[in-house]
């Protein structure tokens, strides 16, 4: 038997073998990139320098939100040898049963993958890569952990920068900061897990202005994560930067001091400054220290108790209360009256307590006396013409018309709807228009009668105290505003560009007069409201408001802007549960402006009166 | 002297040069890969590169001895060869243990390993007793007595354990083939038992070794790519492992069937069409089989076989080298990152472990790309292809088998090893010849070719 032809079978295996070698090997060299890939992800360390966020200066240039040096103490598993885990814990202040858990968490949270080429889902984990075992150590903590730290190979220090509020004031300004999630890191590409992101406030509205750059590194690693050489000469590197100063109109004197003064009460403060809508201070009580939030142990802390707290520090309550404005709001009505025509600055109404009482005062002869008194029968004759101006034949018909036009005008004062300051977070109130009232009583079903509480601010109308003080800013102004805000610049750029168009309202300049001189004498004169606020060498101009409050002691709020001749402030302060208007809004705005303007206080009476009033019970968190 | 005016003018000076010309390119692959700053020297023998070069420096020293002894006393002495080397395999069992396995006689780095000398002498026995029998002796006796000499040096292999070289021994089998020494005999005697069958011979019978093969490289294949989606450029969808394997099947068939057609006599035209036809529908149904019956098997009895094939591991974990070798030599591209340019497989990186040694060819890969493959390919190819031819011509079967046998390790040698870093084989440590970093395997390898080269130059002295 010849088995010479066997010789082919064998020659026809080697040739078959090297066919399918070099087919396999262009599949895999050329046409494929997976494995190229995942090269670059073996070999290739990409690292990220994050700077310090950008800091955040005040109207006056000092430095409110700076960055303090932190470390975290890291680890590598593939370096750690021969742990004395009971000494270690003891080292870090924790029991062993603790380290033992912080590594199982460690390798839990780095969360798995599904690799595409043994088609299983793999953890991220690897033993050779750092992680941070603690995070946000000060330096007195890593100062007594490192020196000990060469007993414990493969744990490592590492100096890292979190946010410093140096003022401990504007917490509910500045916002917070906390780790990325998932969904943020999947969606920007910025972020590592282990990141932080702006969470409210500021922080929040102005996060792709404060992280800066990031510096990115590629470099060549070994197995053993040392770096062997930087990755194509260091040309696809770049530089970390630092992210622009962001300067604010805040101005952190009265900010600090009207917290102060809001100390044990409930409510807030706003003031603008009406020429460039710039935010002097917004203050919300209670608050809280805003170094409570920061860094991962900080928050994981007080979160929880700022958040459960009752008095809710974390409530923003100048953006998101919305209160009914009550008499502040006849400014707008007699402003909306003249424009309208339905009455002239000389329009006099008799204070006939038939339909709704009033306090005993004459009877205003004029819109300025009309605010002077702050009477309620004259803002039911006045916008019962506003809303039933005769137009229509029928009375509801008519009302609907009224009601819309009105609604125009109030729209046109930025209320009813959100202000687009640059933070985030904020209240619309509600200014009803006719379709509001369809869905409550029908169409066609409602008149003045029905919806007369809004006269007074009163019933549906529902403002924020932005809003509020926007509202003095644009009589202080006579017609115009800016659209409320804090950022003044962002290193060499000025503020955002939706902050620098004029918002006119549909009411002339010329009507703005008579309600400024009622708001003159409603602090100056005699049987003004607010007399309380009167300062000898600042006129200012206000108009008090008391706001009915079922749920228990009504809301003592009051508007104001000063000078009244150039106006440098405009401010409005509510004070939940507190009375009435004039005994403690109206002097805490007083104080405030004399504090923006002068820098000092005069009266210390007054000042003692409202720093040791007590009027809620709160336990301030941190303060 | 006249006999050495006979060695140069008899030597194979293509074989001689493929095989030099591997060294070189061995040697400049491992001093790239194992390249040191602090000692650039490539005679430095503090380094891998330096020790190398000895080895090679020996080899060649061996080499020249084997040159001038009269090739003669292989045959002669092969079986007190083999005895030598079962011997130091026994000895080696008692040996300490180096990475688990007893492989080493002698301290550190300056020991051997006598599994790789056994293959030259299982192979120069093997050769001596198949040309001892004739072709009417091919029976029973003849197959077992071939097969025992393959198992004794296998079972000790395996004692000690080293699985690469167990499953290079397998190569033999081929050897065997090649000589009409099958396993027909066997299994003739079960079928003829049956009563009214009367056999001569049977077709599986005669074609077991190459059947079992395709059957088992088929089966691997299908299991290595079970998991696995491949992303065809061409095609908007993935497609499944098996399908994969299928449809280069499916390919390879229909260009024998045009080859076919184009090349061959009209007689053997729809026999060799009908065979492939037969062979594409049993070994895409071996393939469709194995990959469902993988797939409905119970979880634990799926664990044991991904272990088996180096699969059950995750790529950051166990299945690193694999996965960092794939990775490494996927990397390469077309033309390669250049010389000295490894960055995954070099030993400095160390991402892919053993890449001085079984895994060299990961470097080797990266550095040159796709385009040095093909070269390298080319050299082993013609290295393989010239083998086979110079086994063909000899007069004597001793020489024939021998050549055979050198040429179907070398085959093994290279298939697994370069099969391992390209996902089409189990990772079983095997050296790559002439590139692996280590003294036995290249003293091993150098004299087996060495041997191959004075058999081929005497072989008209023989008159067998």
């Amino acid at each position: 038997m010849n088995f010479d032809i066997r010789r082919y079978v064998i020659l026809a295996f080697i040739i078959l073998v090297g066919f399918l070698y070099t087919f396999r090997l262009f599949y895999m060299q050329v046409v494929d990139d997976t494995w190229t890939l995942r090269a670059h992800e073996v070999a290739e360390k990409r690292i990220e320098i994050t700077p310090p966020r950008g800091v955040v200066f005040d109207r006056n240039g000092m430095k409110i939100v700076s960055n303090r040096t932190y470390f975290n103490l890291m680890m590598v598993e593939d370096e750690i040898k021969h742990l004395d885990t009971a000494a270690f814990a003891k080292l870090i202040g924790w029991t062993v049963k603790d380290v033992r858990n912080r590594f199982k968490e460690i390798v839990k949270g780095e969360g798995t993958y599904y690799n595409k080429i043994t088609g299983k889902r793999t953890s991220n984990y690897q033993k050779i890569r750092k992680y941070p075992f603690l995070k946000e150590l000060t330096l007195e903590e890593i100062s007594s952990i490192a020196p000990h730290l060469e007993n414990f190979p493969g744990f490592y220090e590492k100096v890292t920068s979190m946010r410093n509020y140096p003022f401990k004031s504007g917490a509910n300004i500045m916002g917070y900061l906390s780790e990325v999630n998932r969904e943020e890191v999947e969606s920007d590409r910025f972020y590592r897990p282990g990141d932080n992101i702006g969470r409210s406030g500021i922080e929040k509205f102005y996060e792709r202005e404060l992280r800066g750059r990031k510096g990115i590194k590629y470099i060549v690693t070994s197995a053993l994560n040392n770096a062997i050489e930087p990755f194509a000469d260091g040309k696809y590197d770049t530089t970390a930067r630092q992210a622009d100063p962001l300067k604010l109109g805040l101005d952190m004197i009265i900010q600090s001091y009207g917290e102060k003064l809001m100390k044990n009460k409930k409510g807030c403060i706003v003031a603008i400054e009406p020429s460039t809508g710039e935010i002097l201070a917004m203050v919300s009580a209670p608050s809280y220290d805003p170094n409570m939030l920061v860094g991962k142990r900080n928050i994981s802390e007080n979160y929880p108790k700022l958040a459960l707290d009752k008095n809710m520090p974390l409530f923003p309550r100048p953006l998101q209360a919305e209160y009914p404005p009550g008499s502040i709001f006849k400014l707008v009505q007699s402003l909306i009256g003249m424009q309208e025509g339905v009455i002239t600055e000389n329009s006099g109404f008799p204070c006939d307590k038939s339909m709704v009482g009033c306090h005993n005062h004459p009877s205003a002869r004029n819109v300025a006396e009309a605010v002077q008194y702050s009477c309620n029968p004259y803002y039911y004759a006045v916008v019962r013409r506003i809303i039933q101006q005769g137009k229509k034949k029928r009375l509801f018909a008519d009302a609907e018309y009224g009601l819309n036009k009105w609604h125009r005008y109030m729209t046109s004062f930025g209320l009813g709807k959100t202000l687009d300051a640059d933070v985030s977070g904020q209240r619309p109130g509600l200014i009803p228009d006719a379709k509001y009232y369809d869905k409550w009583y029908g169409h066609h079903q409602w008149a003045f009668s029905t919806i007369r509480s809004i006269s007074i601010g009163q019933g549906e109308v529902k403002l924020t105290p932005l809003h509020m003080a926007n509202i003095a800013a644009i009589i202080a102004n006579k017609g115009w505003y800016f659209v409320p805000h804090f950022v003044k610049s962002i290193g060499r750029k000025g503020p955002l560009v939706e902050y620098r168009t004029k918002k006119r309202t549909m009411v002339n300049a010329k009507h703005f007069w008579p309600v400024i001189e009622g708001m003159r004498r409603v602090v100056n004169e005699n049987g003004g409201t607010a007399r309380m606020a009167r300062l000898e060498d600042i006129m200012i101009c206000g108009k008090t408001g008391t706001v009915q409050n079922p749920h228990g002691e009504d809301h003592s709020v009051f508007i104001a802007f000063a000078p009244m001749n150039k106006p440098k402030i405009a401010i409005a302060v509510f004070v939940e549960n507190a009375g009435f208007g004039g005994t403690w809004a109206a002097p805490i705005a007083s104080l405030m402006i004399e504090k923006y303007i002068k820098r000092k206080i005069t009266d210390k009476e007054k000042e003692k009166r409202i720093l040791e009033a007590k009027l809620a019970y709160i336990s301030t968190p941190g303060q | 002297m006249r006999k050495e005016e006979s060695l140069v003018e008899h030597l194979d000076w293509p074989l001689f040069i493929t095989f030099m010309v591997m060294l070189v390119t061995g040697m400049a692959t491992l001093y790239s890969v194992a390249y040191d700053d602090l000692h650039p020297a490539i005679y430095d023998v503090s380094m891998m590169y330096g020790k190398q070069l000895i080895w090679i420096v020996v080899s060649l020293f061996l080499g020249l001895i084997v040159f001038l002894i009269d090739s003669d006393i292989y045959r002669r002495f092969a079986f007190p060869i083999y005895g030598f080397t079962l011997l130091l395999l026994v000895i080696v069992l008692f040996m300490p243990a180096v990475h688990g396995a007893r492989a080493w006689i002698g301290i550190g780095s300056m020991g051997i390993q006598p599994a790789e000398f056994a293959k030259i002498s299982t192979a120069l026995l093997l050769a001596k007793y198949i040309s001892g029998i004739s072709v009417k002796q091919q029976n029973i006796s003849s197959v077992m007595t071939a097969s025992a000499i393959l198992l004794v040096p296998m079972a000790l292999i395996l004692l000690q354990p080293d699985a690469g070289t167990f499953v290079v021994f397998t190569s033999f089998l081929f050897v065997m083939y090649r000589e009409g020494l099958t396993f027909d005999p066997i299994i003739l005697s079960f079928v003829n038992s049956i009563p009214g069958v009367r056999f001569k011979e049977t077709w599986v019978g005669s074609h077991f070794i190459p059947i079992l093969f395709v059957m088992i490289f088929i089966s691997v294949i299908t299991l290595l790519l079970n998991s696995v989606q491949l992303d065809f450029f061409f095609l908007p969808f993935t497609v499944s492992g098996s399908i994969g394997v299928i449809s280069t099947l499916l390919i390879f068939s229909i260009l024998s069937i045009l080859f076919l057609q184009r090349f061959s006599a009209k007689r053997e035209r729809t026999r060799g069409t009908v065979i492939i036809v037969l062979g594409f529908i049993l070994t895409s149904g071996l393939s469709f089989i194995v990959d469902n019956g993988f797939n409905s098997l119970a979880t634990h009895q799926k664990d044991r076989i991904e272990l088996f094939l180096g699969l059950r591991e995750d790529p950051n974990g166990k299945d690193y080298n694999r996965n960092r070798a794939m990775a490494a030599v996927g990397s390469g591209g077309l033309l390669g990152k250049g010389y000295n340019k490894a960055s995954v497989s070099s030993v400095e990186s160390n991402h892919v472990p053993e890449s001085e040694t079984d895994f060299i060819f990961c470097p080797f890969a990266e550095e040159w790309g796709f385009v040095g493959i093909i070269f390298l390919f080319g050299l082993y190819l013609f290295m393989l292809i010239r083998i086979i031819l110079i086994a063909e011509r000899q007069r004597s079967i001793f020489n024939r088998v021998y050549a055979y046998c050198v040429g179907m390790i070398l085959f093994y040698h290279f298939a697994i090893n370069i099969g391992m870093n390209i996902g089409f084989a189990p990772v079983i440590g095997i050296p790559l010849p002439f590139f692996s970093y280590g003294g036995s395997s290249m003293m091993s390898f150098c004299m087996m070719m060495f041997i191959l080269l004075k058999l081929d130059s005497q072989r008209k002295d023989v008159l067998r």
